[in-house]
């Protein structure tokens, strides 16, 4: 029912549903959402900036570290954009290394997000069986790599470890213990009344609207639309690996689980798929400090979607600019849409329904701005302010 | 709708722009670069939008070039080719329009393109600040090259008296 009147609830920066700073401020009116306007920045740490200060090898590491989630996504990304700037490509060994770890990155972090759906619905054994079997993921990723995250495996030209025989038998083995897990999740997906009560039907964004607002990734395909960077803009061995793009028409927070969970099937098949036609040879080439004069468009499908990198070199050991737009920026628009219409105590689900990642989304200019820096606002300056540009 | 090669869409651009198309690379599969004018960009984007389909932008880039401010805008062709729209503005006043109203999700990008690079969007809904916060001074578009990384940061702490 309508009151006829409108209240602005402040949600964030700090806020227990979010994992990580971020403010939006909803008009609602009684216990329903009207508009939503998003402030982001509170994660800004400047690295397109510092990435023009820093040499090509010294930005690999800070693409890294753009993400916490999906570092190899960055690097990925930020590595074949260079290295098609020196019209060299990584050897066949190397691109199918790449698409293991690429693979194993969307299971851990698929099976993260599921654990933070399942809480924010208040399902929180889901949320500890979730959390628990990701650790299979995450021990592999240590075997490979010798870290959980911020694997370090890309370099300029190929990557910087081999998966050996005796590697790949122990990951072809966990994975087979994963992929119990996972059919087990989509079972109890479609049984379970408290996850069916909290999510069909909640958070819908129509096909249409999906497109219109550019939204990408799993929100898009549970949408209904069959768009994935993997399929449609090949790059490391996508076009060697066959693979299903996971659709869902439900268009809600229940089409979004699916696909999430479907992928992960998918994304088992093809490592193993990998892990047995990995080609031999070299992990990589050497590459020149310099880049020639140049610019390149990368594009990756991230866990949460497409990530785009835009790169300008003008000759010299650093870039001229480097540009980075996360998936979670490119879902905002679509995020706002869902939010509009639904109950207060959905926002929690349906926000965490685009998997957002702040840390990605807030990457750009500078750091240390709120530096331990108490201010007292007067209740003047207080009603003077511009609280998110309303 | 046929799906379209790359040399097919440049042609299709060519077709529909004539000589107001400046340039138009395509330096590698499924990567075209077009240049026009700052004042055909949004005959430009209906002309994708309406003739090529093409709803979907991945985002604008912004670059200082010293006496100019270039954009680019990324779209992507049925996901897979990515079509970047390149022109050039003033510096010194740099604007241009919007296209929200022909692609709803550009909304953010032109947002943050005018946060960083002060890039007016005429016609945007609300250009309040995005990314920088609240207490950022006037007037300084931290990825422009007048400002290092050090700098910035010496500006932000002596705004703040430490």
């Amino acid at each position: 029912m309508s009151y006829g009147s409108t209240i602005k609830v402040p949600f964030g920066p700090q806020h227990p549903a979010l994992k990580e700073p971020e403010n939006f401020t909803f008009i609602v009116d009684g216990d329903i959402i009207v508009d939503v306007k998003p402030r982001i920045g509170y994660n800004h740490r400047g690295i397109e900036k510092a990435m023009e200060a820093r040499t090509y090898i010294q930005n690999i590491y800070l693409a890294e570290r753009i993400c916490g989630i999906c570092s190899d996504a960055h690097t990925t990304c930020y590595c074949q954009a260079i290295e098609e700037l020196l019209d060299i490509e990584a050897p066949p060994r190397a691109k199918f290394i790449r698409l293991i770890i690429a693979e194993l990155e969307r299971l851990h972090s698929h099976s993260l997000w599921i654990g933070i759906a399942a809480h924010q619905i208040g399902f929180d054994t889901l949320f500890m069986y979730a959390w628990h079997d990701r650790e299979i993921i995450m021990d592999l990723l240590e075997y490979i790599s010798g870290n959980r995250v911020n694997y370090a495996m890309n370099t300029i030209g190929g990557v910087r470890r081999d998966i050996s025989q005796e590697k790949a038998d122990r990951i072809k083995r966990n994975l087979e213990v994963f992929e119990e897990r996972v059919k087990y999740y989509i079972k109890t997906v479609n049984n379970e009344p408290t996850i069916l009560k909290r999510t069909v039907g909640v958070g819908i964004l129509k096909p249409r609207d999906a497109v219109e607002l550019c939204a990408v990734g799993p929100t898009l395909r549970a949408s209904g639309i069959k768009n994935d960077v993997r399929r449609d803009d090949p790059y490391i061995s996508y076009d060697e690996v066959p693979f299903n793009v996971i659709t869902d028409d439900g268009c809600d927070v229940f089409a979004r689980i699916i696909v999430r969970c479907e992928e992960m099937l998918e994304s088992i098949n093809m490592i193993r798929y990998a892990l047995e036609h990995m080609p031999t040879g070299r992990m990589r080439v050497r590459v020149p400090m310099r880049v020639p004069e140049g610019e390149a468009v990368s594009r990756v499908e991230a866990p949460r979607g497409e990530l785009i990198h835009y790169v300008r070199s003008n000759g010299t050991s650093r870039p001229e600019r480097y540009k980075v737009r996360s998936p979670t920026l490119g879902n905002i628009p679509a995020l706002c849409k869902m939010l509009i219409g639904q109950h207060v105590a959905d926002i929690p689900i349906v926000l965490a329904g685009i998997d957002p990642c702040f840390a990605c989304m807030d990457r750009m200019e500078i750091l240390d701005i709120h530096k331990g820096k108490r201010r007292i606002l007067s209740l003047e300056e207080l009603k003077g302010r511009r609280w998110n540009g309303s | 709708m046929k799906i379209l090669s790359d040399n097919e869409v440049i042609g299709e651009i060519r077709r529909a722009l004539g000589d107001r198309l400046l340039d138009a690379e395509n330096p590698r599969a499924r990567r075209i670069f077009i240049r026009i004018r700052s004042e055909d960009l949004r005959e430009t984007v209906s002309f994708l939008s309406r003739e090529l389909d093409v709803k979907h932008l991945s985002t604008i880039t912004g670059i200082d070039l010293g006496k100019e401010i270039e954009l680019i805008y990324h779209f992507s062709y049925k996901g897979s080719i990515e079509i970047s729209v390149k022109l050039t503005i003033d510096r010194d006043s740099p604007e241009v329009e919007s296209i929200t109203d022909l692609i709803p999700g550009a909304v953010l990008y032109e947002r943050e393109v005018h946060d960083i690079l002060g890039v007016k969007f005429t016609g945007h809904p609300d250009l309040s600040r995005l990314i920088l916060p609240e207490e950022w001074p006037d007037g300084v578009h931290p990825l422009r090259k007048d400002y290092t990384y050090e700098e910035l940061r010496r500006m932000i702490q002596a705004e703040e008296g430490d």
